[in-house]
């Protein structure tokens, strides 16, 4: 018998067929309304912030105004991601997008801090999970001890990387299952710290409870001024963080010549009103004393006052299961990006090696627990302060680059932006005000953080913690990058490209690029 | 003359796809060797990446797949898709009218399977073409 070897491919190669990928595992409305808010994990993000951001001077009762102006930045900034993922959905996202826009150099310290955020934040997630397993099962002695709670975040890190790298996955519905549980969980919360506010047997609850003031919306009377503005939306830039890349991306093409998905639209409605709600429902219920002295683990020490024993453990368990969701968002990312970069010839090959069997991008996400682990066990080691510390520090790295984004979209769609209103607005405007808006709060930030004692734990290096690392493994990233100048002639050769003329007004799915091959 | 399509990732589906050859030499059909490349884990930022990353280890675990289909008379036909294994599967038989799904057991552990549900499991369950399990 003739024998032929006739490889074929029932589909278009490159993202045209992703997308149909994509299409065809029906992602249902829920499903994307889960993941973009999944993404942000809101019940973690309220445990690690929310006392953070009262505890800033000058904001105290203010910190519902701070949670919807820290929107802004990160809603213009959505508008890049979505522009930038119609010209080019095949790469690591910002890392891509600026390397092809503002060239390699800055590409790749993009890339550099998309990692670094990565890893600092892991050590925060680490820390609230460690604490949070012990407080479930009552355990405070334990949640109190720094070597137990180490042993727990490390154990908790390898965990995750395990089941990045091994790539299991829950199905849509346990997801959904899941989120709808973590929303409820603070919503009830909410209302039960409201109701016993207002309605509550014990005049004045058992906390110093305060009545829900008009005031704690106006950002005009904020005592701090613009200091304490900026300090506020650099934690709150954290919060949503996730949210964009989560929902833009995710958005079928398709769809999109209908304007912004309807899931889209309703996960950011959705997660503003979470925090805000959870917000006043806490600061009413305990006042902001309380907030300030509880803030390593706010809805832990809320809990047990609100909810009362056992359904407290509702809300340890809500963090919980939102912790997990978000160290499985930053994992897989990150491994993502670097996997990208290793493709792109910016990073060393074997990081963009997949596992045979799983699939995954191995090498890149053990890497990434491996670092991720030495650096929790060590800031978590050092002082309970500067993990506080980490946290704005984060604030720096998220700023720089979704600000380079924003700067990126504009610059990438420059000739285009004359063509229509909606060109000049949504793909100008719009991501350049956002880049505009970060660079402000990443400047004003770094000069009132650069003081020794403007630091929860002092100073490192002679500048204020949170700078330190903040912007101090940015310039780390300058080295690295300096070092790979010289290991990836290929990579830093590259031009700049701007959008094909006309790209915006084609009908939306292909691609402006094609998709980068390893050589 | 029909066709036999079988799920390959090169792993521990060898079992399998020297059934199906087997098989197709007596029957007379021919081979379709599947792969499908959904990335797993969440979607998002960079997923493309890996997506492409995952087609170009498919693309040369297939080559090689046919290779050997060649070398025992066989014709074959490699066929990669961006979509689950299961799902790749039983939408491919079904539209070339198999005549069966060829498929390794993964060696994926009992209790793996039944807790998170293996491709072989949930390929069982929607195929609605006659499926035949080889363990490796």
């Amino acid at each position: 018998m003739e024998s032929a070897a006739v490889p074929a491919e029932t589909l278009p190669t490159g993202a045209g067929a992703g997308e149909k990928g994509l299409k065809s595992n029906a992602i249902g409305y829920a499903s994307n309304l889960v993941i973009g808010v999944a993404s942000t994990a809101p019940g973690y993000s309220l445990a690690a912030t929310l006392g953070f951001v009262v505890a800033v001077g000058g904001i105290g009762f203010h910190a519902p105004i701070i949670m919807i102006l820290s929107f802004i930045p990160m809603l213009l900034i959505a508008s890049a991601y979505n522009y930038l993922n119609r010209a080019d959905p095949d790469a690591g996202t910002s890392f891509a997008w600026v390397t092809r826009a503002m060239g390699p150099r800055l590409g790749w310290l993009t890339g550099w801090a998309i990692v670094a955020a990565d890893v600092v934040v892991m050590a925060a997630l680490a820390y609230i999970a460690g604490t949070y397993s012990f407080l479930l099962f009552d355990w405070q002695s334990a949640a109190d001890s720094l070597l137990a709670v180490s042993i727990a975040a490390g154990i908790w890190i390898v965990v995750m990387t395990a089941i990045c790298t091994i790539g299991i996955e829950l199905s849509a519905r346990t997801q959904v299952f899941l989120l709808g549980a973590e929303i409820l969980t603070l919503a009830l919360f909410a209302a039960v710290a409201l109701y016993k506010v207002y309605f509550g047997t014990q005049p004045g609850a058992p906390l110093n409870s305060v009545y829900i003031h008009a005031d704690w919306f106006n950002p005009f009377t904020l005592h701090g001024g613009s200091t304490a503005l900026v300090e506020g939306i650099l934690l709150g830039v954290f919060i949503y963080w996730g949210w964009d890349s989560g929902v833009c991306v995710n958005e079928e093409s398709e769809n999109s010549a209908t304007g912004p998905g309807k899931a889209a639209i309703m996960s950011t409605i959705l997660l503003v009103l979470i925090y805000v709600v959870v917000t006043v429902a806490a600061q009413s219920y305990a006042g902001v004393d309380f907030l300030r002295s509880n803030k390593n683990d706010v809805l832990s020490a809320l809990g047990g006052s609100v909810f009362g024993s056992p359904l407290d453990k509702l809300l340890i368990i809500a963090v919980l299961t939102s912790a997990s969701a978000s160290t499985q968002t930053t994992i897989l990312p990150t491994a993502r990006t670097t996997l990208s970069m290793a493709r792109w010839g910016a990073m060393p090959k074997a990081l963009g090696s997949i596992h045979p069997r799983y699939l995954t991008p191995h090498v890149s996400t053990i890497l990434m627990g491996a670092v991720s682990l030495i650096w929790t066990l060590i800031i978590i080691n050092v002082s309970q302060n500067v993990l506080s510390d980490s946290i704005t520090g984060l604030g720096f790295q998220i700023a720089f680059y979704y600000g380079l984004t924003g700067f990126a979209c504009a610059f990438y769609y420059r000739r285009e932006l004359t063509r229509s209103f909606k060109n000049f607005f949504m793909a100008g405007v719009v991501p350049f005000l956002g880049g505009a808006m970060l660079t402000y709060i990443f400047v004003k930030a770094f000069i009132d953080n650069k003081p020794v004692d403007s630091a929860y734990s002092g100073g490192f290096l002679g500048v204020g913690a949170a700078v330190a690392i903040g912007v101090g493994l940015l310039l780390f990233g300058v080295v690295l990058l300096v070092i790979a100048n010289i290991a990836y002639p290929k990579f830093f050769k590259r031009k700049l490209e701007t959008a094909p003329p006309g790209f915006l007004e084609r009908p939306p799915g292909e691609p402006a690029t094609t998709t980068v091959t390893p050589e | 003359m029909s066709e036999i399509v079988v799920g390959y990732d090169g792993s521990d589906s060898k079992a399998a796809l020297e059934q199906a050859i087997g098989l197709a030499k007596e029957l007379g059909d021919s081979v379709v060797i599947v792969f499908g490349y959904a990335a797993r884990g969440y979607e998002g930022g960079a997923m493309t990446a890996q997506r492409d990353a995952i087609k170009e280890h498919a693309e040369k675990v297939t080559a090689d797949a046919a290779e050997t289909a060649r070398a025992a008379g066989v014709d074959s036909e490699v066929v990669l898709v961006p979509e689950k294994g299961a799902e790749a599967l039983s939408d491919l038989a079904a539209q070339r009218q198999a005549r069966m799904i060829v498929v390794g057991t993964h060696g994926e552990s009992t209790l793996r399977g039944v807790i998170l549900g293996s491709t072989t499991h949930r390929l069982v369950h929607i195929a609605e073409t006659p499926v035949l399990i080889v363990r490796p």
